[in-house]
């Protein structure tokens, strides 16, 4: 069917630098990922996973990024990931690495994936806790962490037909 | 078969195969680029060679060398003449065979 089936790749903006959370913003990851897979797969490559391809969806303060691509070019666009080295916005250029979490066939896939992660990820700050006042914080967030069933879903909604 | 339009400086094996390499970067990147190709021959007077890759790249060698359009700024264009998994085939042209 001509349909387009697209993929949705979850990935996470690693850094020792603090100052790189300035720099994510969707025009810097997009500049930085097509870079990357211009130089890994070539102008084929590039103009491949081009089509359909946007950053979906940031978090600044996670480090969080979801990109969209076709189905047929999910592949040269995470095998790129690992060759994107820094971020660069405003003149400004900082080391960090794109770490993917998970591949799905719809945002609310991804959605859901990302819930249980950052539940996972609260649970292991609250072992690192230091003083009651963190450990109060936190145990609030971890108690509100759902998928509630009234949230508006993005007019990208497709049916998962599995990943290969 | 390379088809150099000028009477320019013809190059050597060496670069030739730097040629095929830069071409395929082009096109399809480092991946590309990493693709194992050999020159089992090459007429500088001709520039004619017979290039070796594993099958799943002929795709890739194949385009890259059609959508190279440049050697050293000058024009230039590759033509595939043969393509076998046959080393012997390509000593005869069955298209040039006289019946």
């Amino acid at each position: 069917s001509p349909r387009a089936v697209r993929r949705y790749v979850l990935c996470e903006v690693l850094s020792d630098d603090p100052r790189c959370r300035q720099c994510i913003e969707d025009r810097a990851v997009g500049l930085a990922v097509r870079d990357a897979i211009g130089r890994v797969h070539g102008d084929y490559g590039l103009a491949c996973c081009s089509i359909s391809f946007t950053v979906k969806y940031l978090n600044a303060y996670t480090g969080t990024v979801l990109l969209r691509c076709r189905k047929d070019s999910y592949r040269l666009l995470c095998s790129a990931l690992p060759f994107v080295r820094y971020l660069e916005s405003r003149a400004q250029r900082y080391p960090c690495a794109l770490n993917t979490l998970h591949v799905g066939g719809t945002i609310r896939t991804c959605q859901k994936f990302l819930i249980q992660y950052n539940r996972r990820q609260l649970l292991m700050l609250l072992q690192n806790c230091t003083n009651e006042e963190e450990r109060q914080c936190i145990r609030k967030s971890l108690l509100s962490c759902s998928l509630t069933e009234e949230q508006s879903q993005s007019g990208d909604e497709e049916d998962d037909d599995g990943i290969e | 078969r390379r088809e150099l339009p000028d009477g320019g400086a013809r190059p050597n094996a060496s670069q030739f195969k730097q040629l095929v390499v830069s071409a395929l970067g082009q096109l399809h990147g480092e991946v590309g680029a990493a693709l194992p190709v050999d020159v089992l021959t090459y007429e500088e007077k001709t520039l004619s060679a017979i290039l070796r890759v594993i099958s799943s790249g002929l795709v890739k060698l194949w385009s890259a060398l059609t959508l190279l359009g440049f050697y050293q700024n000058r024009r230039c264009a590759f033509r595939v003449l043969q393509t076998s998994p046959f080393l012997l085939a390509l000593s005869g042209n069955s298209r040039e065979l006289v019946l």
